[in-house]
């Protein structure tokens, strides 16, 4: 029994293994990448060789993130990157936690309706709004503003029914009708009790709305039109040329572009688990 | 958490007490306002904490980092290329005129994002740049309504007042002229050679100053199809074509002596001239034997084939050569160029591909600024030297055709004067028009080309030249109603307005 433990156990690792080998073998690429000129860039996988067949250190370079940082500004790329993530998703997160907590446990004229409209919200595709969220931005005044992609981010239709959802599993109404009838008010009781027994979702929630504010590239490139405004995404999307391309260029711009958010997702995954389970074994 | 809280608020020996309003009270307010708020703190992780800190740090960092000013002249440019080159130059532009404010500055966006922005400038005046520098089926989407209207300023009568319509290369205006009119200043002339491996040609005995016609390219060339090695497949083919790739339809329709638009805008696919050439691809891609080789442009695969030498030769536009020094280096001394076979004996010579120009937005608000800047950038001869020597491109404006560094000799080319070659065919590139459905054109000829090659391989025996061309006419009668279609939906360029007027 127990020697057929462990061939179960060695098979699970090593499909694992094999597994874990595919999915690092493209950023290995990337990264190796990213320190090759465009001379010979095909000719082998990962590093250049010379002509004994060992590598080609000398043929190695560290120009390409010189000219990302100190030439093309991808420093203020990542800091335009990190303020419009995190802004946008803590203030998603938090208006999406108010509504969600506000539409499962409060009664009020309209309920339904509003419940319908994020519902209803959830099945249209985000593409279809970015004309007339364009258009709405443009009549603002907010064209090329970090505004234009803070708002209609604001409060998610996706985070509004998560939380509710998550606010009907977690959040007693029994509690908040005992805090009530202590006398606390209602800001209190939603940032002091309902928001603790929320916590692996917010984990979740912010996590989901950094990465997807990350990676937008479609909003940024409609909105902004100024590059000292211009997150990763669109910084990176810039470095493509219409025929010729610097691939190492390319790889070291993704590889900036990709680290600090990877950073982030291995500190934060043990929230994101949590979060994303937390109804899971719930009754 | 949640037990916690549960038990706070089930607590029997905290009994509540009524305060004046006769709701319950805490009977410690103060503690327990802090204690409730250290529990709301507790509703973040660490990790939450640290996007929260990101937040309040970065909001910092850009309220308190300036922003760039507002230039007092934008330039949008689709290649990072071109803007390394005018960078200086626009620095040096910003010094000269630091005294009236001057900022002018250049941005580069990708070619879509660049066409959607110019658009939306044009048609619904959101922010646009001054200076616009667009590739060709870019361009050719501003053209689609009236002529006053156009989004670029026309340049017409300025050019003519210069001087300038007669020192630049004339057919370089055609891509940015839209019924009669000139809209943009043409950046390059791109005339078409064929760059083969002189290696393999030369160690073959092959001489390919014999080579004045297609069929003598065929034929002369025939050797290298042999297969030596006895692999059962030919040793190499001899030209990197494929039956669906629109850019080399085209320059070889050109080529040919055909177009997709007449001068008046009015698509002309279904042309003898262009059922020739789809005909020609067809007998060239398909058969038994065939001589074409599928080697993709600007990506590793092709990189990969023509390296390899399993493809001969293939078409070389003047900026395709920075493309093969930069991509395989490994070819130096190993390639040559040489005119394009023609279509027939006396023929021309070359065809033509792609295309760039700078236009200047009719809501630029200092057009004459935009337009001395603009001549800065695409008429001095300075630049035209950047061009050449950092991207083996020739300007088209002639009078700098004279600079001796055209007749450096090339080494990657195997000490080619190239340079001097593609400007002796300068002259000689087919004139082309524009249209807002050029693209649309482009992909019915296109898929015509690819039915048609499916059609000829379809067939029991190879069909022969007659047979492919009445086919290629019949998908080309389509292709040109499909483009019709498009055309007549617009007021002010279907054919039967104009007439009615």
């Amino acid at each position: 029994m127990k020697h057929r433990h462990a061939i179960m156990m060695t098979c699970i690792y090593v499909t694992l293994g094999v597994g874990a080998v595919i999915t690092f073998l493209p950023f290995l690429w990337m990264f190796t990448s990213s320190f090759r000129t465009n001379a010979g860039f095909f000719d082998t996988y990962f590093l250049p060789v010379d002509a004994d067949e060992n590598i080609a250190w000398s043929q190695l370079t560290f120009t390409h993130y010189h000219k990302l940082l100190f030439e093309l500004g991808f420093g203020r790329a990542i800091l335009n990157s990190i303020f419009l993530s995190s802004v946008t998703s803590v203030i998603a997160t938090l208006f999406a936690a108010m509504a969600g907590y506000a539409l499962a446990r409060f009664q009020f004229r309209g309920r339904g309706f509003a419940l319908f409209v994020v519902l209803a919200m959830l099945i249209v595709p985000a593409p279809l709004l970015l004309a007339p969220t364009y258009q709405l931005m443009y009549d603002l005044g907010l064209i090329d503003t970090y505004h234009a992609l803070i708002l209609p981010a604001a409060a998610p239709a996706f985070g509004v029914f998560l939380f509710r959802q998550a606010t009907l599993s977690s959040v007693p109404s029994q509690l908040l009708e005992a805090a009530r009838i202590d006398g606390c008010g209602e800001f209190r009781i939603f940032f002091t009790m309902a928001l603790p027994l929320l916590r692996p979702m917010i984990g979740a929630f912010l996590l989901i709305t950094f990465l997807w504010s990350w990676n937008n590239f479609i909003g940024p490139q409609v909105m902004l039109q100024d590059v000292d405004r211009f997150p990763l995404a669109v910084a990176v999307g810039n470095l493509k040329g219409l025929y010729y391309q610097d691939y190492g260029l390319q790889m070291a711009g993704t590889l900036i572009s990709i680290l600090p958010v990877m950073l982030l997702f291995l500190m934060l995954q043990r929230d994101f688990i949590s979060g994303l389970t937390a109804g899971a074994v719930k009754g | 958490m949640r037990e916690t809280l549960t038990h706070m608020a089930e607590q029997p020996d905290n009994p509540p007490r009524h305060g004046p309003n006769g709701t319950a009270t805490t009977s410690d307010p103060d503690a327990e306002l802090g204690a409730g708020w250290i529990s709301a703190a507790t509703a973040l992780s660490p990790g939450a904490w640290v996007i929260l800190a990101l937040a309040v740090l970065s909001t910092a960092l850009i309220l308190i980092l300036p922003g760039r000013q507002e230039a007092t002249i934008e330039m949008w440019t689709f290649t990072r290329a071109h803007a390394l080159m005018y960078e200086p130059e626009i620095e040096r532009w910003n010094e000269e005129h630091a005294e009236a404010g001057a900022d002018a500055h250049i941005l580069i966006l990708n070619a879509p994002a660049l066409q959607q922005r110019m658009l939306a400038g044009f048609l619904a005046d959101t922010p646009v740049a001054d200076l616009i520098e667009a590739e060709r089926k870019i361009a050719g989407q501003a053209f689609a309504g009236p002529l006053d209207q156009v989004g670029f300023v026309d340049l017409t009568d300025w050019l003519r007042d210069e001087g300038l319509l007669d020192d630049i290369n004339p057919p370089s205006f055609g891509p940015w002229t839209s019924r009669g009119r000139i809209f943009g200043l043409p950046h390059d002339v791109h005339p078409v050679m064929l760059c083969y491996r002189a290696d393999i040609v030369e160690a073959a005995g092959i001489d390919v100053s014999l080579i004045e016609t297609w069929s003598d390219f065929e034929r002369i060339m025939a050797p290298l199809m042999e297969d030596r090695d006895g692999d059962g497949e030919a040793d190499h083919r001899l030209l990197a074509l494929q039956e669906g790739y629109g850019d080399q339809i085209e320059l070889l329709t050109l080529q040919a002596g055909g177009r997709y638009f007449d001068e008046q805008g009015v698509p002309s696919i279904n042309s003898p001239e262009i059922a020739r050439v789809l005909a020609q691809i067809t007998m060239w891609c398909t058969g038994p034997n065939p001589i074409a080789a599928h080697a993709p442009d600007f990506q590793a695969a092709g990189n990969q084939v023509k390296k390899r030498g399993e493809v001969v030769a293939w078409f070389a536009p003047d900026w395709m050569c920075y493309l093969i020094r930069s991509e395989i280096p490994e070819l130096h001394g190993k390639l040559k160029l040489m005119p394009l076979p023609a279509w027939d004996p006396g023929g021309r010579r070359t065809s033509v591909w792609g295309g760039t120009m700078l236009g200047i937005s009719r809501s630029s608000p200092d057009r004459e600024q935009a337009l001395a800047l603009a001549q800065r950038l695409y008429l001095s001869e300075e630049l035209a030297e950047t061009l050449y020597r950092t991207g083996d491109i020739i300007t088209p404006i002639r009078s700098h055709w004279d600079n001796p560094m055209y007749d450096e000799p090339d080494p990657f080319y195997s000490g080619q004067r190239k340079g001097r070659m593609y400007i002796d065919l300068a002259p000689e590139v087919p004139s082309r028009t524009n249209s807002p459905y050029f693209s649309i054109a482009v992909l019915r000829v296109q898929d015509a080309s690819i039915q048609l090659a499916e059609w000829a391989r379809g067939a029991s025996e190879p069909p022969g030249r007659a047979a492919l061309e009445e086919r290629a006419m019949v998908l080309l009668n389509d292709a040109q109603a499909a483009v019709m279609r498009h055309l007549n939906r617009n007021v002010f360029l279907a054919p039967e307005q104009e007439d009615a007027e």
